[in-house]
């Protein structure tokens, strides 16, 4: 499952905004080919820890390697280009940009028209219906409408069908199958798996402790901004994993002592 | 109804309908008046000029931000074209004047993004700015280009005519088609739609929506420092006054032309009729004997009811704004 160095470590890293804790002191490793839960309830500071790896928050404190280097320059830019995808709850998308447009933000393929180098629009287009078809986005819905016109499912799928379709070495889903159907959250979690398979380390993040401890490798809870329990699925069950969450730490502490 | 609702997505369709009406009025109200050549080739110049300024303002409004500045820049530009000419003779005179314009914009760009300021308070602090160094510099006086600088074929390539076609016209189409070609098929132009739209997600995408806003706000500055110059070049007199309230005139014209406030939506087409319903106005309320003063109140009214009536359009069409 995990070969020897992981492939994202983070170090002791606490985060402040202000005057506000939000991380502290949280130490974790994420191994290549492994499929990670992170869960804990609203504020536990899941969202702001990958937030951190994928370089949109700079850690005030503490390490982040990633491939055993050193992490010293945050920006979203520079997380993708490494190869690390997230699919995000609220943001992602530009409300006033087509799919096509969309999906190739920030990595648009450009086509040189004497010299000058112009989107390119037939690979843009072809690739993003490609896409959105094996979603099963409404089928009068092309590429070129803006992605305003979606509903809540479709827009996730575009982002999942995004993450996949550049995946590199990492993909971290944030709640990836809220405002799903059930059809769709199976596909969703179906993907996360084939994902893993293939050799990506997949984070996932939830509030579902029972769907993803069927899907995960390891689970690890968060509470408070701190990690109150990193456990593999096969040492522990779903309802003890609950029970943790529910303790909200104390029973770690309680079983430690 | 569904194509004419297709066509009403685009930003620029509430102007056409607007210098479609403005012209079915005015030529009710003013046959003989407005259709005279003279007329015509007044207010195309004049538009041509706004419309530069204008069409820089755009790109700053659908990154969304705005920017104040581009009178005096437009001004200060103008008076360092004229004045560096002197030197550096009127090629010189050209690329230090821009480099000026350049600046004002990357300076002020860093402060918006940099900062973390309101883009209203920093060009408003620029529009002072600026100003106030136009009239330490000249000292108030007026400034005059030699004779053999307003023969200078670079002069007469900004100011002159080409084809009996007046320059800024020519210039000001230029710049629409390449900003144009810009906006909607290029990386940048992607970068800066998405920046507007929904800067976090541009962000979250990679997109240095950072240097995305100071590339706008140069563009921007520049835009009106050309503008400035297309001016002088034609008529090379300067007074501190120049390019006084221009910043109202250019915003307006963006925003009658269908740039939306919340950014990320917006048409350079659309701020160039913009401009060329302002600045028909001003022509058509003197023509029609009313006092000058009353211009302003009149773009006012004309860009109230423009905001209201493209943001309506926008609705029907299926935006969210």
């Amino acid at each position: 499952m995990s070969d020897a160095h992981p492939l994202i470590q983070v170090k002791n890293l606490d985060l402040y905004f202000g005057s506000f804790h939000a991380l502290k002191d949280v130490s974790v490793d994420f191994h290549a080919g492994e499929l990670v839960g992170l869960v804990g309830d609203n504020g536990a500071g899941k969202t702001t820890l990958i937030r951190v790896l994928c370089g949109i928050h700079k850690p005030s404190k503490g390490e982040v390697y990633f491939d055993g280097e050193l992490v010293t320059e945050f920006h979203p830019k520079l997380a993708i280009d490494q190869g690390i995808e997230t699919i995000q709850q609220s943001v992602g998308l530009c409300d006033n940009l087509s799919i096509a447009r969309n999906f190739y933000l920030g990595r648009e393929p450009m086509k040189k028209i004497v010299g000058i180098p112009f989107l390119d629009f037939k690979q843009m287009r072809s690739m993003s219906t490609k896409v959105i078809r094996a979603f099963g986005l409404r089928d009068n819905v092309s590429a070129d409408d803006e992605v305003e016109r979606l509903s809540g499912g479709e827009r996730q799928s575009v982002k999942i069908g995004r993450a996949v379709e550049f995946k590199n070495r990492v993909v971290i889903m944030d709640e990836p199958t809220n405002h799903l159907s059930v059809r769709e959250r199976e596909h969703v979690n179906e993907l996360a798996v084939q994902l893993k398979e293939q050799g990506l380390l997949v984070i996932y993040i939830t509030h579902d402790i029972f769907q993803v401890h069927k899907l995960a490798d390891r689970v690890v809870i968060m509470e408070n901004g701190e990690k109150i329990e990193d456990a593999s699925t096969d040492s522990m069950t779903a309802e003890q994993l609950e029970e943790v969450i529910r303790q909200g730490g104390r029973l770690v502490e309680k079983m430690g002592s | 109804m569904t194509s004419t609702r297709q066509l009403a997505k685009s930003a620029g369709f509430g102007s056409v309908v607007g210098v479609a009406l403005m012209l079915t009025a005015f030529t009710l109200i003013d046959f003989s008046g407005w259709w005279t050549a003279r007329t015509i080739s007044n207010v195309v110049h004049f538009s041509s000029i706004l419309a530069l300024i204008a069409m820089g303002q755009a790109l700053v409004i659908i990154s969304k931000e705005i920017d104040l500045s581009v009178g005096s820049v437009y001004g200060l530009t103008g008076i360092a074209f004229i004045t560096f000419e002197h030197s550096l003779g009127v090629p010189g005179a050209v690329i230090a004047a821009l480099a000026i314009a350049a600046v004002c914009g990357l300076l002020q760009g860093l402060a918006v993004v940099r900062g973390g300021l309101p883009s209203m308070i920093v060009t408003l602090g620029g529009l002072f700015t600026f100003r106030g160094i136009i009239y330490v510099w000249t000292g108030g006086s007026v400034r005059n280009f030699s004779e053999a600088a307003r023969e200078n074929w670079l002069t007469k390539l900004f100011g002159g005519e080409v084809f009996g076609i007046e320059a800024a016209v020519l210039w000001m189409l230029l710049m629409l088609a390449i900003l144009s070609v810009v906006l909607k098929f290029t990386r940048f132009g992607n970068h800066l739609l998405a920046t507007g739209g929904a800067s976090d997600s541009a962000e979250s995408r990679g997109v240095r929506i950072d240097r995305v806003k100071i590339i706008t706000f140069v563009m921007c500055s520049v835009m009106a420092g050309f503008a400035g110059i297309v001016t002088l070049a034609d008529q090379p007199q300067t007074h501190v006054t120049i390019g006084d309230l221009l910043e109202l005139e250019a915003i307006s014209a963006a925003v009658i032309g269908g740039c939306l406030l919340s950014g990320g939506r917006g048409s350079l087409i659309g701020a160039v009729l913009g401009a060329f319903i302002v600045t028909s106005f001003r022509y058509e309320l003197i023509a029609l004997g009313a006092p000058s003063s009353w211009f302003i109140t009149f773009v006012g009214v004309v860009l109230i009811v423009a905001i209201i009536f493209n943001q309506k359009l926008a609705r029907w069409a299926g935006h969210n704004v």
